[in-house]
């Protein structure tokens, strides 16, 4: 067994130096994901996994990219920096990746971009809209997704425009992520000359939420910009509705929206959530389609997520870049395709790269949960409200 | 004895017995000089053995010692300096390693030394030292225990606060709501407000708030104790830490009897047991600290055992190292002695060897041999008169007899022998010279024959010419006479009857003109003879004295060259200049003889032009002249013969009387002419001289002695006017009146 692993490492390594290029060989393109498969995210890993493999069975099945079909292994970091660190480490020292795709969250990429960077192995469409991984020093990362801060100007653009509310509080969890969207939030607002009228903090890994909810009524905002746990924003939510207190409530995508709705029950109607991928189950734009017709070819019993779509997009936007490249595929020519020509068209998911500019996407899209307790698609606040 | 002596030294001992002796003399001094320097050489090995077996391997356990124990010396700081249980583990093992090694390396020590004061000391101070360090490996191995411990201690008590958090936060949270608002729970209603915004319940929230403000106190001390490096801050931590333990103590009952509560007093109950009781994180800490502190007096006294040790064992270094050198002087000077030894036993050696050189072979064979060898040199040389006398016993004695007998003989024969042997060489000597001479004067016959030769060929062609010469006068005169002849009948005939003055005097005139034109038919008749009778004489050779007309010798033979050199080339020229003095006269000479010498020279000086005319240097200006001259003296007559031609050169003009030499090519001449010259003139008793200068002229003067004096004789015929007029011989021409 080991034998036969050691020959096959060797016949991977004679493969790949005969193509040039490390992970890349004439029959197959190596890609690896370092994810959360275990602990409380691992419905995240789990389908950004799905739908990048999803995406590269359907190009298999048509003959792979120039010939060479696509491969993703998979390492569990169960959401852990170190664990994503040594995973890293492993897929491009010994695996020999040809790139990274899909890492899962905030901390996880914080520690393993480094890495990938010193070893300028690409990076693509990291699980997370943080702001340092848009920085232009980070010339391996590819963004697919929209940042966080894009998504709480798109919450404070739309309650103002759409309902008129002037009136808008921010509670966040205590901890570095919340922070960041608390900033975003913040920037949003005093663009327009406004302030928070209330803030609201609870500590990490607890649901006390309570006393910030008093902090927060106590000012009656309009309006209430989410950024925390699902389990904390769905007690607060479910408090203040019980209460009778019943502002507008918007939360950020990395909320793990399907587990808010589930935590929420009956309770979350009309709480809207900002998302950075089309909604699963609309039909346009096209890519959403093809979306759902490769998960139920690759999965069929899977039903079509946020997460697994972004994943799949993720899929599409590496296929695109080596399909620019050519023939002859190279990291550099591979991170070089898709800065050339800007636009990235997948199938009506536009993608938009240059020089300074790592983030593809800069859409934020609307939903709201319905009082069946699922997600629909909006276009603006108030047509959720009017019913 | 004696005479035993006497009889050996009077008796016969050939040479090889002698040089036996004397080689067998010169074998034993030196045998005994390799005894003494076997022995010598002995005793510095025996100071070597000294050295290597008992210094040597002395220092080295020393230094091995030495080495060891700074190895040991260095590793208790390595233990403790380990950071990990898996580090201290191997260096635990090295440092056994090295504990037995020097061990081992002292129980070396002590062997060679046997139960030196020192290496007592030594083995004490290793011991000590070994003990140290088996105190700060178990020091170590505690402290790696109470780490161990320490960690989990912190491990548990971050779940503990973690647990208390998780309950009193939300606890406080809900205290709070439910006092502000009255909801206790989701889907129940909210209770009157006299109910929940109540004294009461403010306390409670007042007490959890108190609650947990302990509690985070509690952990918060327990947790800067592991931080503490000093041992004596631990007590006011625990102080503190106990006074928070008796307000959470006091306020625990405010949970009463809800769910919590059996949550909360189990975190509480964690919470103590880690502050308070004998397991507890402020004694870990303490026990941590204390061990710390031993460990560095262990380290402390290492260090100084270790000083200790060190300097016994330099101690030990410096002793093994003067014994060393003590065993290395002691070799020195075994060494020297050796040496000294050697030298005396050479110096013995070598006089010894001379002394048999000299007295045996020298003085008594060499010697005599040198003797014998001088007289037989002697008797080769021609010396047989001396005795050969010397004396001894031996082969020199018989050969010196022997040569004695041989000398005596080789005396008689050599005087027999002499006569004989002369008289023999004479004759020999005398019939080798009568051969050669012989052969000289066959060599000069055939010489003089080819000389005689040649000149006959070289004068046909001049004397043809001469003869013709003169017969043309003989013809043209004798029909010149036959028309005067007629030319005067004719005369008689017009006029037979009267011949006036004029015709008579004609008549008169031509009989005169034919009496001249007659006269000189004659004259060239007789010349034409005389040439005929020079020729002849010529080829006859060796005429005899007698008195000639040297001018006119030397006019003719200037001629017959002359002409021969244009029969042979007729675009030959030459102008001859002729200052011939009358007083000349005659004088005894053998003139054929002179008449080759002359001829001989003139045929080289028109030689002579001609070269240099067909060099032709000087274009057509070269006028190519011979000047002849006779000159009376007082007791000789000198002619000279000077031509203007090529000259001889310098580094040749001595070389041209020699035999053969010629500057002519081989065809032309035999080199023979101006020897046979000279040997003629010199027959005469007179002498040739040669003035040259090359490229402008030879001159070639012949003295030629007046013996017997002669009279000058007037020559009434004569040349014609032209001869001194130096007119061109090639032109002559001479009219009838």
């Amino acid at each position: 067994m080991r034998a036969a692993a050691a020959s096959l490492a060797v016949l991977a390594a004679v493969v790949a130096i005969d193509a040039g290029e490390t992970g890349v060989s004439h029959q197959r393109i190596l890609f690896g994901q370092s994810a959360a498969f275990s602990g409380p995210a691992q419905e995240l890993g789990k389908n950004m996994r799905r739908g990048i493999q999803a995406a590269f069975a359907e190009a298999n099945l048509q003959g792979g990219v120039h010939g060479r079909q696509l491969e993703l292994l998979s390492l569990d970091d169960a959401y852990e920096p170190e664990a994503a660190i040594a995973n890293t480490r492993q897929l491009i020292e010994q695996e020999g990746v040809f790139a990274l795709i899909g890492a899962v969250g905030t901390p996880t990429s914080r520690s393993a971009t480094p890495v990938a960077a010193a070893a300028d192995v690409p990076y693509i469409a990291p699980f997370t809209g943080a702001a340092f991984l848009r920085q232009p020093i980070w010339s391996n990362v590819i963004n697919l997704r929209a940042s966080y801060n894009q998504e709480t100007e798109a919450m404070v653009a739309r309650l103002t425009a759409d309902l008129g509310i002037e009136r808008i509080a921010v509670m966040y969890q205590d901890d570095s992520f919340g922070r960041a969207g608390y900033r975003g939030a913040r920037q949003a607002l005093e663009r327009r000359g406004m302030d928070p009228v209330a803030i609201g903090v609870y500590p990490r890994n607890t649901t006390a939420v309570k006393t910030a909810l008093l902090d927060l009524r106590s000012a009656d905002p309009g309006a209430v910009i989410l950024v925390g746990a699902y389990q904390p924003v769905a007690a607060l939510i479910a408090w203040a509705r019980h209460t009778g207190w019943d502002p507008v409530f918007i939360t950020i995508s990395f909320v793990g929206s399907n587990a808010l709705a589930r935590e929420l029950g009956r309770s979350g109607t009309g709480v809207f959530v900002t998302q950075v991928v089309p909604f699963p189950a609309n039909d346009t734009p096209p890519v959403v389609a093809a979306y759902r017709r490769a998960l139920a070819a690759h999965e069929p019993e899977a039903a079509p997520g946020f997460v697994s779509l972004e994943g799949y997009l993720a899929g599409r936007l590496a296929i695109a870049a080596l399909e620019r490249c050519g023939p002859e595929v190279d990291r550099a020519r591979f991170l070089e395709s898709l800065r050339r020509d800007g636009l990235i068209d997948l199938e009506g998911f536009e993608l938009r790269y240059g020089d300074a500019d790592n983030q593809g996407s800069d859409a934020v899209f609307l939903t709201a949960i319905g009082s069946d307790g699922a997600y629909f698609p909006i276009n603006t606040l108030r047509e959720a409200k009017m019913p | 004895m004696t005479g035993l002596f006497k009889r050996l030294l009077e008796g016969r001992f050939r040479i090889s017995a002698q040089l036996y002796f004397g080689i067998g003399g010169a074998v034993a001094l030196t045998m005994g000089a390799s005894l003494v320097g076997w022995f010598a050489f002995n005793k510095v090995g025996d100071s070597q053995r000294l050295v290597n077996e008992d210094s040597l391997p002395e220092m080295a356990a020393a230094f091995a010692v030495a080495q060891q124990s700074g190895t040991l010396t260095a590793a208790a700081p390595r233990l403790t300096a380990a950071a990990t249980p898996e580090d201290f583990a191997r260096v635990a093992a090295e440092i056994a390693a090295e504990r037995d090694a020097f061990e081992a390396r002292l129980a070396e020590l002590t062997r060679q030394g046997g139960e030196d004061e020192r290496f007592v000391r030594i083995r004490a101070h290793g011991d000590s030292l070994i003990a140290n360090i088996a105190a700060i490996d178990s020091s170590v191995a505690e402290r790696f225990a109470l780490a161990a411990r320490s960690e989990a201690l912190r491990a548990e008590l971050a779940a503990v606060r973690s647990g208390l958090v998780g309950i009193l936060v939300p606890a406080i949270d809900d205290q709070l709501f439910y006092a502000m608002t009255g909801y206790r729970n989701l889907g129940e209603a909210p209770v009157p407000r006299d109910r929940h915004f109540s004294e009461v319940e403010f306390d409670r929230y007042r007490h959890l708030a108190e609650l947990q403000a302990d509690a985070t106190i509690a952990i918060q001390l327990l947790a800067s104790a592991f931080n503490l490096s000093d041992a004596a801050l631990i007590e006011p931590l625990r102080e503190r830490f106990e006074a928070a333990a008796g307000r959470i103590e006091r306020r625990r009952s405010v949970f009463g009897a809800t769910p919590s509560q059996d949550r909360i007093a189990g975190a509480f109950e964690r919470l103590f047991r880690l502050g308070l009781s004998e397991q507890s994180g402020f004694n870990l800490r303490a026990s941590e600290l204390g061990l710390a502190e031993q460990q560095r007096g262990l380290l402390g006294r290492n260090r100084s055992l270790a000083i200790d040790l060190v300097a016994e064992v330099e101690g030990l270094v410096s002793e093994a190292r003067t014994s060393a050198e003590d065993a290395t002087e002691a070799s020195t000077e075994a060494i020297l002695t050796g040496r000294r030894l050697l030298l005396a036993l050479n110096v013995v050696s070598i006089v010894g060897a001379l002394l048999i050189a000299y007295l045996f072979v020298g003085r008594v064979l060499l010697r005599r041999l040198e003797r014998l060898s001088d007289r037989m040199r002697g008797m080769a040389g021609g010396d047989l008169e001396t005795r050969v006398e010397i004396g001894g016993h031996d082969e020199v004695a018989d050969m010196a007899s022997a040569l004695e007998v041989f000398r005596r003989h080789a005396l008689e024969v050599q005087r027999l022998n002499l006569v004989e042997k002369l008289a023999e060489e004479l004759k020999d000597k005398n019939s080798q010279l009568e051969s050669v001479l012989a052969d000289l004067r066959r060599a000069q016959d055939q010489i003089v024959m080819r000389e005689k030769l040649a000149a006959l060929g070289e004068l046909t062609a001049g004397v043809a010419h001469e003869i013709k010469n003169p017969l043309n006068f003989v013809k043209n005169f004798s029909e010149v006479s036959v028309e005067l002849l007629e030319e005067m009948q004719e005369v008689l005939r017009e006029d037979e009857v009267q011949l006036g003055d004029e015709q008579r005097e004609l008549v008169e005139e031509i009989c005169g003109d034919l009496s001249a034109n007659l006269g000189r038919i004659c004259q060239h008749g007789e010349r034409a003879n005389g040439i005929v009778h020079d020729m002849l004489s010529m080829g006859r050779g060796g005429g005899e004295r007698q008195l000639t007309d040297i001018n006119r010798l030397l006019d003719e033979h200037a001629r017959l060259a002359y002409h021969s050199a244009r029969a042979t080339d007729p675009n030959f020229n030459l102008t001859i200049d002729e200052n011939l003095d009358p007083e000349a006269g005659q004088i005894e000479i053998v003139p054929q003889d002179l008449g080759r010498v002359f001829l001989n020279m003139v045929s080289n000086a028109c030689h002579a032009t001609d070269e240099r005319r067909r060099a032709g240097e000087d274009g057509e200006k070269y006028e190519p002249t011979l000047s002849m001259a006779t000159r009376r003296l007082d007791e000789s007559i000198e002619v000279r013969i000077r031509d203007n031609g090529s000259g001889i050169p310098p580094e040749v003009i001595d070389k041209i009387f020699n035999p053969f030499f010629t500057t002519k090519p081989t065809d032309q001449g035999t080199g023979l002419g101006l020897a046979l010259s000279n040997d003629i003139v010199r027959q005469h008793g007179g002498t040739i001289r040669v003035e040259s200068e090359p490229g402008e002229f030879t001159e070639m003067i012949v003295d030629l002695p007046l013996s017997p004096p002669s009279e000058a004789m007037a020559d009434g015929e004569g040349e014609p006017e032209g001869a001194s007029r130096g007119e061109s011989l090639g032109e002559e021409r001479e009219q009838p009146a």
